[in-house]
């Protein structure tokens, strides 16, 4: 089954091209990750893989159903993790659990939001307002808020972005968790990221989505000795 | 629950919870309701049935200035990018910020009119009408904060906000009639809708509507469509330019 695919995926801002022609095809299940330096055009796929922006031309199919029909529909089975932290400021964790809930109409919200919390072992902050948190923790309940609908397809914008090792290693063993059961497309420019998490990695440089495989693939086809050396060789072929 | 109501419910929360907010919109204007009859000033705008309809408009500015604060703030803060994400609809935002203001309206009215009572106001069912149109005048007040802050960023929605608080008090007749002054600025008021506002709370109270023109109807009118309309369409734009 595919749960996405793009034809000639494009977005301009006036003259700029940040996101140029991508044909994507990612598996249901499937953990993919956008691997590209600052600018490349990551934020802005996902932006139009998720509903948020219009592309300026080609298609995205997701699940079956055409974005440009079935917009709502597809809103429904997917959810976002956005690369700032995006949760109710002056809201406790479990408030900001409760209005997403409500947001996406959760008929079984008590018991959902009760997985959610031991999944993510939030007991400890449930009563705390959101704008007190530390970033490992915003960042953690903001992934865990976006779990709220059992989202079919789930995308993290730099998930562990400004985070200090142990808290992202942390992320990593949830976003490990989830893998297999939800499609994942995560964007990074950590290569270890995305070479340790992922199935498959398109690596995008200047709005181009140069290469797509898994890590041992990329580094097979560039003949280089480890994947930093591979990411270095397929990035500066897209300048 | 709809979504509507489910983000007004955010909303209410993320207001009530800010103090600065309450102060302004609750303490302030109760301060200055009680401050002005401590004195026996023998201007006409200071009597207890004029005075509370004024210090109620004069704590709708700050309604004004608190709703674009919350808007401006959640467009830039990436919430609205996961909420844009979500099912929700444009109505539903729009819908959902004026409706969490309401209970703060009702809260201010009703405590205004409480202390106006305690102070000698005479209770009459003309107070709760008053209460009644205040609450439909607040929604323009509401609008011009949802239209400011699609507008501006966090930081303009301070300066803008109190140009529309100093509106309130000098335009609107609440501290002196604007014929003391006259010529331009006269005009002015008459062309800005917060005197109209001010008389049509003020002929409610008294059931007295000789001091209302025609023209104060009008104007008020084409302000509170046209700003509704316009913060509509702003907020939409912004919305999705925010997130291009
Ligand atoms: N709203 C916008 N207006 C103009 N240019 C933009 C806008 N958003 C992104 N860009 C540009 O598009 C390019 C890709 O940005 P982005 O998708 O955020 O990259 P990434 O997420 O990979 O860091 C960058 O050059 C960026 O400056
Ligand atoms: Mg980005």
């Amino acid at each position: 089954m595919v749960a996405i695919v793009t034809r000639k995926l494009t977005k301009k801002f006036k003259d700029k091209v940040a996101v140029n022609e991508i044909d994507l095809k990612i598996k249901q299940g499937e953990l993919f990750a956008l691997l590209g330096v600052n600018g490349a055009g990551k934020t802005t796929t996902i932006k139009m893989l998720s509903g948020l922006i219009l592309p300026t031309s080609g298609d995205i199919v997701i699940d079956n159903m055409n974005m440009k029909k079935d917009i709502f529909k597809i809103k429904e089975i997917l959810n976002i993790s956005p690369q700032e932290t995006a949760i109710a400021p002056n809201l406790t964790v479990k408030e900001n659990l409760e209005f997403m809930a409500g947001v996406y109409r959760i008929k079984d919200k008590g018991n959902k939001i009760n997985e959610l919390i031991k999944q993510f072992k939030l007991d400890e902050i449930l009563t705390k307002r959101a704008k007190t948190l530390s970033g490992g923790w915003q960042r953690k309940v903001s992934i865990a808020i976006s779990l709220i609908n059992d989202p079919k397809i789930l995308f993290l914008d730099e998930p562990t972005l400004g985070l200090d090792v142990i808290a992202r290693k942390e992320l990593w063993k949830i976003i490990e968790g989830l893998k297999g059961k939800i499609t994942i497309i995560l964007t990074t420019h950590y290569m270890e990221e995305a070479e340790s998490l992922s199935d498959r990695i398109g690596i995008m440089a200047n709005g181009n989505l140069v290469d797509i495989g898994t890590s041992k693939e990329l580094i097979r086809k560039t003949k280089t000795k480890n994947f930093e050396d591979a990411f270095v060789s397929i990035a500066t072929r897209g300048e | 629950m709809t979504r509507m109501i489910n983000f007004a419910k955010r909303n209410f929360k993320e207001l009530i919870r800010d103090p600065l907010s309450l102060v302004f919109e609750i303490a302030l204007p109760l301060f200055l309701l009680f401050l002005f009859q401590q004195f026996d000033i023998p201007a006409d705008n200071y009597k207890l049935e004029n005075f509370t309809p004024s210090i109620i408009l004069f704590g709708f500015s700050f309604i004004t200035l608190f709703a674009a604060t919350l808007v401006a703030k959640d467009r830039t803060s990436s919430f609205l990018i996961r909420l844009g994400a979500s099912p929700m609809k444009s109505s539903d935002y729009i819908l959902g910020y004026i409706l969490s203001l309401l209970p703060m309206v009702l809260i201010q009215n009703v405590l205004f009119f409480l202390v106006a009572v305690i102070m000698g106001l005479e209770f009459s069912i003309s107070i709760i009408l008053t209460i009644l149109v205040s609450m439909v005048i607040s929604i323009f007040f509401i609008s011009l904060g949802i239209l400011i802050g699609s507008l501006v960023s966090e930081k303009g929605t301070g300066g803008l906000g109190s140009i529309v608080v100093q509106l309130v008090c000098f335009t609107s007749g609440m501290y002196f009639p604007k014929d003391s002054i006259g010529g331009v600025f006269e005009i002015i008021c008459e062309i800005l809708p917060f005197e109209a506002c001010l008389n049509i709370t003020q002929g409610t109270l008294h059931n007295d509507f000789s001091n209302l023109t025609p023209a104060d109807i009008v104007v008020f009118l084409i302000y509170f469509i046209a700003i509704l309309l316009l913060s509509i369409i702003f907020f939409k734009k912004r919305m999705i330019s925010d997130n291009k």
